[in-house]
C-alpha cells in the first residue's frame, strides 16, 4: 500500500482580535497521508511545516491534519496548531470546492483562528497558482506504507537447502555497547529436519567481545516470527537466553521498511539470498544481561533485519549505520557462491535513506549500474573496507573500520554444510562522505560514526 | 407613488381629511415588502384600472373628480368577474388606509427588557466555524431542539434567516411596518390553487411564534392516536410529558376575562345563548394587556414566544444564534459507509457572501414550507413523498356589525375558542385584527367602502379554521412554491363554519353579518344569511391558511414517510427534522405546542440514541 506526500505553500492575511489591521500570513506545509490520494475519496493526512505571521509568529513546528475530499465532501480542510507570540493557536479552515468555480474554490482557504476553544481571529489564505502550482505538483510522492510486522513472519516454505535469518543489532547509547542477536533457521540441503539456532553477542567499548550460542533445536514452524525453545523474535518483542546471556527487549519501529536488495528479489526469491529491514530504524527498551552485567536499554537505536536464501555469500560485507535525524545507511556487498558468478566483482547494494528519500532510487543502480557501467564498488579487507559509488549528480564514499579487539569471529555453516567465517563488529567505526555535483564535486553531507556502526565481513 | 388615483377612488377621498393623502405613501411601503410577483400583479392591476379609467373618461383616476371616480368604480363593480381583481387591490389599500386612519401611538409605558439572547449577525460570523449541532430555524421546533441539545452540553448554533426583534422595537413601530419585516414575503405567501390561499409564515428569531396569536392547544388525543396507529409516528405514544414541558416553558394558562375585549365577550355571549361549548383560549401570554398586536409581535412582552421563553434558556446553556443567515444547503460527506452523512451547512449572508459551519448533526427546523426546498437543494430530496402531504388549516372569517361600538382591536387578538363543532373538524376562534390591520375584507368600493371603514369599530370578527385533508404540496428548490387544492369535503366544512359563525354573531346580537364575499356581502337576519349562503361556495370565500404541517412526515412506512418515526431523515445520517413538517398529519388545533413537543421528543430520542451509541 502506498501513501501520499506533498508540499504546499499558501499566502494570505489574518486579522487577529484586538489588532487594528491585517497581518500577512504564510504557510509552508508538508502533508503525508497513509494512502494514495484519490480525488473521489476522502484522504486524511498529517500536516507539518512552518507558519509565519508577519511580525507575530514564525513557528517551524506546525502540526496538524489535512482532510482532502474535493468530490465526496467537496471540501479540503486544514487544521493546524502553531505557536504565535507565546500563544498556542489553532487554525481551522477549509476550501469549499464547487465545480462552478473550480480554480477559486480550490485555492482560497478561509480560516478561523482559535486559542483553546475561543475564536481569536480569522483570515484567508490563497494558493499562489502562478508560482506555487509547479512545485506543488512536482512535490507529489506516493511512498509505500508497510507494516514492519508483516515482514517478520517466516518465509521458509519447506524446501530443503534454505536458510532464514532474523537478526537484530543495536547500540546502548549509555555505555556504547553493541548488541547482536542472531536467530537462524536452517533447512539442510540433504532434506533432514530443519533446526533453529543462533547466538547473542555483546561488544562493549572496554573489554572483550562476548557471545553465546543457543540451539540447535527442532524448528517448530511458528507463524509470526522466530521461536526456538525460550528464544523468540516476533513483532515488537525479543526474548531469550543463551549461555550466560539473557535478554528481554521491546522493539519500536521508527521508520518504513528498507529493501537493501530489490523488493522483487525479496518477494520472489530468485537470487541466492536477499536481505531487508522491516523497519529502517528501531529503538529498543528492556534489559540484556551477560557475564553478570546487565544493560538497561532506553531508546537504544538499532534495527532488525531479515535474510532469506540458499546460504551465505562467497564473500560479503555488511554495514548498518544510524546517521541520526532519521537518516540511515545500509550496505550489503557480496560475491555469490555460484561458480560463474564467483568471478564477478562484488555486487554492492547501498541504500542511503535521508530526509525520507532513498538514494539511489533503485537498488539495482548501485549493484549493476547502467548496463554494468557505473556500478558501485567495494574493496574488501580487514580491519577496513570501503564502498564507493556515484550516480549522475551524487557520489558517496564509505570507509568502515572493524578493529580486531571489537570484532567477533564466528563460523557460519550453510544449509549444504559449507563453512564460512564471519567477522562481525557491532561497535565499528565508519566515515561516510556524500558529495553532489554542482560544477564540481561539493560536499553535501558527511558522517563519522565512532563505535556506533554495525558491520560485518565474511569470507570462506 | 404607485396608485394615488386608485387610493383616492377606493377610499372616496374628497379632500376633507388628511389621512387619505398619506395612504399612497404607506401603500408603497407595503408593496415594497411583497415578493416581486405579487408586486407585479398589483402594479398590473393598477395599470389596468388606470387604463380603464382613461378609456372611459379620457383621464387618469387621479385627475378625476370624486363623482367621476365613483362612477368608474360603480361600472367596475357591475362586473362580478372583476371582483377578485378589485379585492386584490383592496387588501393592500385597506392595510395602508387602516394604518393611516388610526395611527398607533408608540408605547409609552416601560417595556420589559427581554431575556438575553446570544445573537450574531451573519456578517459578523466567521466564514468557517464548527459546531456540534446546527439548528436551521429558530421557530417553535428549532428553539426547542436547540435548547435540548444545548442543555445536553453540546455546542449548538442556530441559524435564522430573519432578524432579531426585541419587545422594545415592537413598541416603537407601527404594526404595518413590523408586519412587513416579520413575515416572509411581506406576509404575501400564497398557495397556488383553487381558490388561491394566503399562507402567512413568520421570519424572525422566534419564527412564526413571534407572530402567532399565542393560542396553545394540546394535541388532541384522537390526533395522537391517529398519528401513532395510522402513521407509526414514534413520539405520539409518549407525547404527554413533552406537551407538559412545552406548556410549562411557555407558561400556558387560560386567558383571564379582564383583558379579553368585546370581541371575545360577544363570542362568549353568543355561544352561551346557543348553548355551545366556548371558553377563553389557553394562551402563552401571562399578563397580557390586550394590545391586540400578537400577529405583529407583542409590544408588551407578555406573549411567551420562543425568543422570550425557549431561546434564552438555550443561549444560557451556550447556544448561539446567527441572524440574517439563509441556509443554502446541507453539506454531505459521501465517502462514508452506507448513506451519506451530514457534515454541516453552507449559509448565504444578506450581502451574498457565504459562510460554512461544519457539524455532524443538522436539525432542519426551517418550517414546513422551507424545509423541503432546503433538502432538495442539498441533494436530499429523493423521497417521493418529500414536500407532499401538506396539511394547513384553511380558515375564513366573518364579521358582525353591532349597534354598540365593539372596538375589536382593544383586547386579546384571539380570545375565545368555540369547540362545539371541533369534533366535525371546525374550530371557531374569536379573532380580532390589530389596529389598522383588518384581516376581514370589507365590502364595497368608493363611498360604500369608506363608510364601512369609518364604521369598522362596530365590527366583531370571528375566524374558523378546519381540519383539512392533506391536499397540498411544497415544490421548488430555490424558492418555495406551494400548491394547495381545497378538498371538496374541506370546502363543505368551510361553508359549515361560515354558517356557524354567522349564527353565533346573530346570537350575540349582531345587526348584520358580513361575509366578505363581494357578490353576497351582508345579511341582516339568520334566515337571510342562510339564504345568502346558498349562492356562495368555498371558492368565493377569502380563504387564508395557517399552520402548515406534514411535508417531511415522520412515520414507520419508508415508502410513505421521508423521515423515520424518530424524526431522522431517511437516506442520510445526521439530519433531524424538528418543525411542523415532521408532523404526520393535521394537528386540528393551533400547532405550536405540538411542534415543540415533537421537536423535544425527536431531540431527546437522538440524545438517548447517542448515549447508547446508535
Amino acid at each position: 500500500m502506498r501513501g501520499t506526500v506533498f508540499t504546499e505553500t499558501m499566502l494570505g492575511t489574518v486579522r487577529l482580535d484586538g489588532e487594528p489591521g491585517e497581518r500577512r500570513i504564510r504557510l509552508d506545509l508538508r502533508a503525508a497521508a497513509d494512502r494514495v490520494l484519490l480525488p473521489h475519496r476522502t484522504t486524511r493526512a498529517r500536516l507539518t511545516g512552518r507558519a509565519r505571521i508577519a511580525g507575530h509568529a514564525d513557528d517551524r513546528c506546525v502540526e496538524g491534519e489535512l482532510e482532502v475530499s474535493p468530490i465526496a465532501g467537496r471540501r479540503i480542510r486544514y487544521r493546524l496548531t502553531f505557536t504565535a507570540g507565546g500563544r498556542r493557536l489553532t487554525l481551522d479552515g477549509w476550501k469549499s470546492v464547487t465545480p462552478r468555480r473550480p480554480l477559486a474554490s480550490m485555492t482560497v482557504l478561509p480560516f478561523t483562528v482559535y486559542e483553546g476553544g475561543t475564536r481569536v481571529g480569522e483570515g484567508v489564505l490563497r494558493f499562489p497558482v502562478a508560482t506555487g502550482l509547479a512545485p506543488f505538483l512536482l512535490s507529489f510522492r506516493f511512498p509505500r506504507r508497510e507494516n514492519p510486522a508483516e515482514h517478520l513472519a517466516p518465509r521458509w516454505n519447506g524446501v530443503p537447502g534454505r536458510t532464514e535469518v532474523w537478526y537484530t543489532t543495536l547500540t546502548d547509547p549509555a555505555s556504547g555497547t553493541g548488541i547482536w542477536l542472531h536467530h537462524e533457521l536452517t533447512a539442510p540441503a540433504d532434506g533432514s529436519e530443519p533446526f533453529a539456532h543462533g547466538w547473542a553477542a555483546a561488544f562493549p567499548r572496554e573489554g572483550e567481545v562476548r557471545h553465546a550460542r543457543f540451539g540447535p533445536v527442532p524448528w517448530t514452524r511458528p507463524t509470526d516470527g522466530f521461536a526456538a525453545e525460550d528464544v523468540t523474535c516476533c513483532a515488537g518483542q525479543l526474548t531469550g537466553t543463551a549461555g550466560d546471556f539473557s535478554w528481554n527487549l521491546t522493539e519500536r519501529p521508527q521508520g518504513p521498511p528498507l529493501f537493501t536488495f530489490p523488493r522483487w528479489s525479496w518477494r520472489r526469491p530468485v537470487l541466492p539470498a536477499a536481505q531487508m529491514l522491516p523497519a529502517d530504524r528501531a529503538t529498543y527498551e528492556g534489559e540484556v544481561s551477560y557475564g553478570g552485567a546487565t544493560l538497561t536499554l532506553r531508546g537504544a537505536p538499532g534495527a532488525s533485519a531479515r535474510i532469506y536464501g540458499h546460504g551465505n555469500a562467497h564473500r560479503w560485507t555488511w554495514l548498518h549505520a544510524d546517521l541520526g535525524d532519521g537518516d540511515v545507511l545500509e550496505i550489503v556487498a557480496a560475491v555469490s557462491t555460484r561458480p560463474a558468478l564467483r568471478r564477478l566483482p562484488p555486487l554492492v547494494f547501498l541504500r542511503l535513506r535521508r530526509g525520507g528519500r532513498t538514494w539511489p532510487r533503485r537498488p539495482e543502480r548501485s549493484a549493476i549500474g547502467r548496463l554494468g557501467l557505473g556500478r558501485f564498488k567495494a574493496a574488501f579487507g580487514l580491519p577496513a573496507w570501503t564502498v564507493t559509488g556515484r550516480t549522475a549528480l551524487r557520489r558517496i564514499r564509505v570507509e568502515v573500520n572493524q578493529p580486531a579487539e571489537r570484532t567477533l569471529t564466528l563460523e557460519y555453516r550453510d544449509p549444504d554444510g559449507a563453512r564460512a567465517v564471519c567477522r562481525n563488529s557491532e561497535s565499528a567505526d565508519a566515515r561516510i562522505v556524500l558529495e553532489r555535483w554542482w560544477g564540481h564535486w561539493r560536499p553535501e553531507a558527511s558522517w563519522v560514526l565512532d563505535g556506533t556502526a554495525h558491520a560485518e565481513s565474511g569470507d570462506r | 407613488m404607485t396608485a394615488d388615483g386608485l387610493v383616492a377612488a377606493l377610499l372616496a377621498d374628497e379632500g376633507g381629511m388628511k389621512w387619505p393623502a398619506r395612504v399612497p405613501y404607506r401603500l408603497d411601503s407595503v408593496l415594497a415588502a411583497l415578493p416581486r410577483p405579487a408586486r407585479a400583479a398589483v402594479h398590473t392591476a393598477v395599470a389596468a384600472l388606470e387604463t380603464y379609467a382613461v378609456v372611459r373618461t379620457g383621464r387618469r383616476l387621479a385627475a378625476l373628480g370624486p363623482d367621476e371616480r365613483e362612477d368608474v368604480l360603480r361600472s367596475l363593480a357591475a362586473r362580478p368577474r372583476l371582483a377578485p381583481l378589485l379585492d386584490l387591490l383592496k387588501v393592500p389599500v385597506l392595510l395602508a388606509a387602516g394604518t393611516e386612519r388610526m395611527p398607533v401611538a408608540p408605547a409609552t409605558a416601560t417595556t420589559p427588557v427581554d431575556p438575553p439572547l446570544d445573537c450574531t449577525p451573519a456578517e459578523e460570523w466567521p466564514a468557517r466555524s464548527t459546531a456540534d449541532v446546527i439548528v436551521v430555524g429558530s421557530g417553535a421546533g428549532g428553539a426547542m431542539a436547540a435548547r435540548t441539545f444545548a442543555l445536553a452540553g453540546l455546542n449548538v448554533v442556530v441559524l435564522e434567516e430573519g432578524r432579531h426583534h426585541s419587545t422594545a422595537s415592537f413598541g416603537r413601530r407601527a404594526p404595518l411596518d413590523r408586519f412587513a419585516e416579520l413575515y416572509r414575503d411581506g406576509g404575501a405567501t400564497v398557495a397556488v390553487g383553487r381558490p388561491p390561499i394566503l399562507l402567512p409564515v413568520g421570519r424572525a428569531v422566534g419564527g412564526t411564534t413571534v407572530v402567532n396569536s399565542g393560542t396553545c392547544y394540546r394535541t388532541p388525543d384522537h390526533v395522537l392516536a391517529r398519528w401513532s396507529s395510522a402513521f407509526g409516528f414514534g413520539p405520539a405514544d409518549r407525547f404527554g410529558p413533552f406537551l407538559d414541558e412545552a406548556e410549562r416553558t411557555l407558561r400556558v394558562a387560560p386567558q383571564p376575562l379582564d383583558v379579553l375585549g368585546n370581541n371575545g365577550l360577544l363570542t362568549l355571549a353568543g355561544a352561551e345563548r346557543l348553548g355551545w361549548r366556548a371558553a377563553p383560549l389557553r394562551r402563552n401570554a401571562p399578563g397580557c394587556k390586550g394590545s391586540c398586536q400578537c400577529v405583529v409581535g407583542c409590544p408588551t412582552g407578555a406573549k411567551q414566544s420562543v425568543q422570550l421563553s425557549v431561546l434564552p434558556d438555550a443561549c444560557a446553556a451556550g447556544a448561539r444564534i446567527v441572524t440574517g443567515a439563509r441556509v443554502r444547503r446541507i453539506l454531505l460527506d459521501h465517502d462514508v459507509p452506507g448513506p451519506p452523512r451530514a457534515a454541516g451547512v453552507r449559509v448565504r449572508r444578506a450581502d451574498g457572501s457565504e459562510l460554512e459551519i461544519l457539524s455532524p448533526l443538522v436539525v432542519t427546523a426551517a418550517g414546513t414550507l422551507q424545509t423541503p426546498p432546503l433538502l432538495r437543494r442539498s441533494g436530499l430530496g429523493g423521497h417521493p413523498r418529500l414536500g407532499r402531504n401538506l396539511s394547513v388549516h384553511p380558515a375564513t372569517s366573518v364579521a358582525g356589525r353591532f349597534a354598540e361600538p365593539v372596538t375589536a382591536w382593544r383586547g386579546v387578538l384571539q380570545s375565545v375558542g368555540v369547540e362545539e363543532l371541533h369534533a366535525r373538524g371546525i374550530l371557531v376562534e374569536a379573532t380580532a385584527s390589530p389596529p389598522g390591520m383588518s384581516s376581514f375584507v370589507l365590502p364595497g368600493l368608493g363611498r360604500e367602502l369608506r363608510r364601512e371603514l369609518e364604521g369598522a369599530d362596530h365590527l366583531a370578527t370571528l375566524g374558523a379554521m378546519i381540519a383539512d385533508r392533506p391536499s397540498g404540496q411544497v415544490r421548488g428548490r430555490e424558492r418555495t412554491l406551494v400548491r394547495y387544492d381545497l378538498d371538496p369535503r374541506d370546502g363543505d366544512r368551510l361553508m359549515t363554519a361560515v354558517r356557524a359563525m354567522g349564527r353565533l354573531l346573530f346570537a350575540a346580537g349582531a345587526e348584520e353579518v358580513l361575509t366578505g364575499v363581494p357578490r353576497a356581502p351582508r345579511a341582516r337576519s339568520l334566515d337571510a344569511f342562510d339564504e345568502l349562503l346558498t349562492s356562495v361556495t368555498a371558492r368565493d370565500l377569502h380563504v387564508s391558511a395557517f399552520h402548515p404541517t406534514g411535508t417531511v412526515a415522520a412515520g414507520a412506512d419508508p415508502q410513505r414517510a421521508p423521515a423515520d418515526p424518530e424524526g431522522r431523515l431517511r437516506g442520510v445520517h445526521g439530519v433531524l427534522v424538528a418543525d411542523g413538517s415532521v408532523l404526520p398529519g393535521c394537528p386540528e388545533v393551533n400547532p405550536q405546542l405540538s411542534i415543540m413537543a415533537a421537536a423535544l421528543a425527536i431531540s431527546d430520542a437522538w440524545l438517548e440514541g447517542a448515549r447508547h451509541g446508535r
